[in-house]
């Protein structure tokens, strides 16, 4: 009964949808605040239901109730409660179940804190996501229904993939689709003004919560993704540029772009077609990443072959959601008016800059996801585009991004002084400079390009304060003047520059870790030591022992530096027979923002182990600095500026108040 | 409550979100307008100024521009104040009633009836594992004993319970792991032993393999009246083409054999094909070793399926050859498989690779041509 | 400058970091992109000797030999031919005799492919699909084992 009443709650949702996709945007063209009123209840309603199908999946994941075939397929009688309810997003259905639940509270959210939109919007706005929702439940109903059942319920599970039981899993896929979904709503903002005709600085204001919230999202997931990546695959590596990862970068080089767009169209009226085009296509990216990835056609041509059905609809989805949003696009482009003028040299230059060289660099990756693809569909080679092809491409376009990252806050707005800024930014160009010095001095000659990552690292970093410090006239005016500016300065400038300053981060610790990273890979017996960057690891023994799922071959280390025991490593390789895999648990120990990272490979013949040993100097900077940019928008979001616009009870501040 | 009630209840609630709002007859609804937004800016641009941030031109500058756009803003906020509640806006606000009454129940009252399937319970593990057992089919039963055994690895009775059935079901490989674990927890016996080997040549489909063969000395040695064990070291022999040591092994196990031993018969025919012509009329027979169940189930396949059967065990020697050129017995076999199939000319190539194979052990090339003589393939 | 000039100034600049975006695409794609092939494929189209590629099939079974110092030959095989492989270094989880596997590096002159890295594929099939497709090409894809790790869900839900 669970199950069933799930499954009628997600066809309720449907029948909501379609009805809240037409009548509010019937309203809106008629001008009927009763009708546009229909969409708020129904948001609300929808979500409710939508939250009931899900509870009721989750429901069954914890009782076990094997008689959902999705339920036998993916979760295991003897598995941990948290794996169970994990689970129900670790498979196709259930994943896509969650990303209609999320799509479902983002349009609560609209109906209740989007008071302070014109109603007319708000209608048009919910209506469109209502498509989207609508075309998703029936997605789920008719191809990937995740309450199917058996007749006669199998006693046990089929099991989750074993590497799918991490902690780290439970929370990377919700992170990550509250950021594609909650573009989902910067797409309907923009579907909802083109279908309007009508767009200005007012509207980038009443997008930018929205995109800022997707993006920190996305940003957070995508670095979970990385750290999981990194302890759970056993191989070191925190990026692979694999088409699954890809996949949630481009959304969020896209939604980056946006965001920077949007701030322009806010303060200067500008920019409007481009920023509409890149709300939509930054939700094409989000789909596509959603899609592609899960229905597995990103690594195989032939998951079309093998579920034609769920093959053409996904097509049909991408064609409606992508084609329509681009033809009407095209269609009602023309209406916007043009915005405000300003000269090359000025904040809305710097901020174009940014645009061209991100979406740019999002188009490399684009193709190096999709050349493979289109190649194989075409011609029936099968080539593999890797690191190499990435690491060539994205790299030369990031990196004069990253030298104007600097210069875009501190230039004016309309016409800028490109001179006076880099006076500015002068301790910037010292501080990088040192850095290049000193990097290349320890290094002792080899490649200039390490030292010169290093030092455009430390720039970005020192000119984002250096940001903060010219707007508190830091050092110029008494400190106590200057802490009394930083507290009016608003949030979104800390915002700002707490994200630059995160991608300063980020990019010290990726040229670290690349740079001068330590491995070696040994095969090791009992008692053997084997030593790396100073730390001497002593094989003390291997240990079978039992987990609730899985049997584990553990291997101990006792880790010394400079003969003093500072730690034990305990790497293993677990085994679930119900899947008949094994996963590689490896050991980490962390030692300041660097870590000693220890897996183990097969066992030999002769009773040695292969060991991969890694030092990883200052790699919690990569993940450090992504949340330092997360807290950075976090930071913005909660600017009260975001807030306002919201009707106040009546303050009759100006003449112009309109007539109410 | 039942389930039904449920159903009708999340029904109503549905309609009930659409019929809310349009209860209303008209409303001063609240809304907010791009207005506000510029009101805003324009406070903001005065902070700044204050603050210091920006200079007296520049706020004067963004300050004209952003009241332009107030002016604007204004002016279209007036015309768009237009409510109407005229007769069409009535019939528009009834027909979205009509149809949320209607459609909605109807509609996915009936989409569900056509996906869903009301009539199955819900059936948590816990209820399932409390059924009384003759209610239980042997797959619930297997995934108990699992089920168990996942928590008590060490139960050599759990596995000795679960390995026949295995063997049985088809999972030969688990079988195999069963049975050592078996041997491995509850000590060996010449019964373990022999179900052991049994076990391996299910798993290596009917060849009896080097393991099997040594699990079934290891069970003669230690009992050497182990009948199940001597069959199968027979059918070893018979397999490598030792007929005559086959032979005489069954003999010795009929003779030896008790009065009421049902498996007799079975041994007698054995005996009677290994003595007798060779069998090209009965390919299941040919096909190297399989045990009593096999045969059974063999003998009742079409002869298509015997056929593929053959093939498949061919192609796998095949394989293990290329990689193990000096196993004699593999070649032996694979050569009369050859003929068995009526390919004759494929049995003396196979015979040409293992002379090539051979080439640096005369003994064994010789008793190649030995058989290759028997099988009536010489030259 | 006029709005026209200014416009016309955005719309070359934006060509020109297209262009350069493009250029990057076009030479990396010559220089970083590697051919997979199955051992037939080796054979039949004569892959010269220092050519990097990557080769998938199936170890096969009983071809797996360990050396010293994390030393491994084998033979990757897509049942109609086979090559054999040396590698040296660790192998992932998921590499075993008669599974599926992809090996990147370069034959050499003695018609041993040296292999500098063993894929894991973190993919949500345990069969790596270039694999499965050479695999199916050869008529050797068991649709039941490939049912059977195709039921295993996906890696990284996204």
């Amino acid at each position: 009964m669970i199950a069933e009443l799930g499954h009628y709650a997600l066809v309720l949702a449907l029948g909501l949808a379609l009805i809240q996709g037409i009548v509010p945007i019937v309203g809106a063209r008629s001008r009927d605040p009763v009708l546009m009123g229909v969409a708020g209840t129904t948001a609300l309603a929808q979500f409710a239901f939508v939250a009931i199908a899900f509870t009721a999946l989750t429901l069954c994941y914890v009782i076990s109730d094997f008689s959902v075939v999705n339920v036998f397929e993916n979760s295991h009688s003897a598995m941990p409660l948290v794996y169970k309810i994990t689970s129900v997003w670790g498979n196709h259905e259930g994943s896509m179940l969650l990303w209609v639940l999320i799509l479902s509270l983002f349009g609560t959210l609209v109906a209740i804190f989007g008071a302070n939109l014109p109603l007319t919007l708000k209608a048009n706005v919910l209506g469109v996501q209502s498509w989207i929702a609508a075309a998703f439940y029936l997605f789920i109903l008719v191809t990937s229904n995740p309450f199917l059942r058996l007749q006669n319920a199998p006693l046990e599970g089929r099991d989750l993939n074993p590497i799918l039981q991490d902690i780290g899993l439970a929370i990377h896929p919700p992170l990550l689709y509250l950021g594609y979904v909650g573009l989902s709503i910067t797409f309907s903002f923009a579907i909802a003004a083109l279908i309007e005709g009508r767009i200005d600085a007012a509207w980038a204001r009443w997008v930018r919560p929205w995109t800022l919230a997707a993006w920190i999202c996305l940003t957070l997931g995508i670095a979970m993704g990385s750290y999981w990546a990194y302890y759970e695959l056993g191989w070191g590596g925190w990026w692979f540029w694999d088409p699954v990862e890809n996949a949630s970068f481009m959304p969020w080089l896209a939604g980056t772009a946006l965001l920077h767009s949007a701030v322009v169209m806010e303060k200067r009226n500008a920019l409007k077609v481009w920023t509409i085009l890149l709300a939509i296509l930054a939700f094409s990216l989000s789909l596509i990443g959603t899609f592609l990835v899960r229905s597995g056609v990103l690594t195989s041509v032939h998951a079309f072959a093998t579920d034609p059905t769920r093959g053409v609809f996904i097509l049909a989805i991408l064609t409606a959601f992508i084609g329509g949003g681009l033809a009407l696009f095209a269609w009602r482009a023309r209406m916007l008016k043009q915005g405000g003028l300003f000269a090359p040299i000025s904040r809305e230059g710097a901020l174009i800059f940014n645009n061209l060289f991100l979406t740019s660099a999002c188009a490399t990756v684009f193709i190096g996801t999709l050349y493979p693809l289109a190649l194989e569909t075409l011609t029936g080679a099968k080539i593999s585009v890797g690191a190499p092809f990435f690491n060539a491409t994205f790299a030369p376009l990031f990196i004069p991004l990253l030298v104007v990252v600097p210069f875009g806050p501190l230039m004016a707005w309309k016409r800028g002084d490109l001179y006076g800024v880099a006076q500015r930014l002068l301790g910037a160009l010292a501080t990088a400079v040192i850095a290049i010095a000193v990097t290349f001095a320890i290094a002792g000659g080899g490649s200039l390009l390490a030292p010169f990552m290093i030092g455009l690292a430390f720039y970005v970093m020192v000119g984002a304060i250096t940001d903060l410090a010219e707007r508190t006239s830091l050092f110029r005016v008494p400190a106590a003047l200057s802490l009394l500016r930083a507290r009016g300065l608003a949030r979104s400038v800390w915002g700002t520059a707490l994200a630059h300053f995160g991608l300063g981060v980020t990019l010290l610790g990726i040229v670290f870790e690349t740079q001068w990273g330590a491995e070696r890979i040994e095969a090791m017996n009992p008692t053997q030591t084997v030593s790396i960057r100073g730390y001497d690891l002593t094989f003390d023994g291997i240990m079978q022992r039992g987990g609730p799922n899985y049997r584990e071959l553990a291997a101990k280390f006792t880790v010394r530096s400079g003969g003093v025991v500072i730690g034990i490593l305990e790497p293993s390789k677990r085994s679930f027979p119900s899947r008949d895999t094994s996963t590689t648990e490896a050991a980490l120990m962390t030692r300041g923002l660097s870590q000693l990272y220890l897996s183990l490979g097969d066992p030999n013949p002769d009773g040695s182990i292969a060991v991969r040993l890694y030092h990883k100097p200052l790699v919690l900077l990569i993940w450090l600095g992504t949340v330092v940019m997360a807290l950075g928008g976090a930071l913005s979001l909660s600017d009260r500026r975001l807030r306002v616009g919201a009707p106040r009870p009546a303050t009759p501040k100006t003449a112009l108040q309109p007539a109410e | 409550m039942t389930f039904w009630t449920v159903f009708t209840l999340m029904t109503a609630a549905a309609v009930f979100a659409v019929l809310w709002p349009l209860r209303r007859r008209d409303i001063a609804v609240r809304s907010g307008s791009d207005v506000a937004v510029y009101h805003d800016q324009l406070d903001e641009i005065e902070r700044d100024r204050a603050a210091g941030l920006i200079g007296k031109a520049e706020t004067e500058a963004a300050r004209v521009e952003v009241s332009r756009r107030l002016l604007a803003a204004a002016d279209s906020a007036e015309v768009a104040q237009s409510v109407s509640d005229g007769k069409p806006a009535v019939r528009r606000r009834r027909a979205v009633a009509v149809a949320a009454l209607l459609l909605l129940p109807v509609g996915a009252g009936g989409f569900y009836l056509s996906l869903g399937s009301p009539g199955i319970l819900t059936e948590p593990l816990a209820y399932r594992l409390n059924t009384p057992p003759e209610q239980r089919s042997i797959e619930g039963m297997v995934a108990r004993v699992e089920a168990h055994l996942e928590r008590n690895p060490e139960d050599g009775r759990g596995w000795e319970v679960l390995a026949p059935i295995y063997l049985q079901s088809g999972r030969f490989d688990d079988a195999v792991k069963a049975w050592r674990n078996v041997l491995r927890l509850l000590g060996q016996s010449a019964e373990r032993e022999a179900n052991l080997g049994e076990a391996l040549i299910a798993a290596a489909n009917g060849i009896v393999t080097a393991e099997a063969k040594a699990a079934f000395d290891r069970a003669v040695a230690i009992d050497a009246n182990a009948a199940s064990a001597r069959y199968y070291l027979g059918l070893a022999a018979e397999q490598d083409g030792r007929r005559e040591e086959a032979a005489k092994i069954w003999r010795d196990l009929i003779a030896r054999a008790p009065a009421d031993a049902h498996w007799v018969g079975f041994v007698r025919e054995a005996l009677a094909q290994a003595e007798g012509k060779p069998v090209d009329n009965k390919p299941a027979a040919g096909a190297p070793g399989p045990s009593a169940q096999d045969m059974e189930a063999a003998a009742k396949l079409p002869p298509e399926q015997q056929t593929a059967m053959i093939r498949g065990m061919v192609d796998r020697l095949v394989e293990r050859l290329k990689t193990d050129g000096s196993d004699l017995d593999g070649w032996l076999r694979l050569v009369r498989s050859y003929k068995v199939l009526g390919e004759t000319d494929k049995a003396r190539a196979a015979a040409a690779d293992a002379r090539r194979a051979l080439a640096g052990e005369p003994d064994k090339v010789r008793r190649l041509d030995e058989a290759m003589k028997a099988f009536g393939l010489e030259g | 400058m006029t709005r026209k000039q200014r416009r016309l100034a955005l719309i070359g600049v934006s060509l020109g970091v297209l262009g350069l975006a493009a250029a990057l695409v076009l030479s990396a794609l010559k220089e970083s992109i590697v051919f997979f092939n199955s051992p037939t494929d080796v054979i039949e189209k004569r892959v010269a000797a220092g050519t990097r590629i990557r080769l998938g099939g199936l170890v096969k079974p009983g071809s797996l030999i360990r050396g010293d110092n994390l030393l491994i030959r084998f033979e990757v095989t897509d049942g109609n031919r086979e090559i054999p492989v040396t590698y040296r270094g660790g192998v992932p989880d998921l590499f075993r005799e008669g599974q599926g596997v992809v090996a990147e590096g370069a034959l050499d002159s003695a018609g041993t492919f040296r292999a500098d890295t063993i894929l894991a594929k973190h993919d949500e099939k345990y069969m790596p699909r270039e694999v499965a497709d050479a695999l199916k090409r050869q008529g050797h894809w068991n649709e039941d084992s490939g049912k059977r790790t195709g039921a295993a869900g996906p890696v990284r839900p996204q």
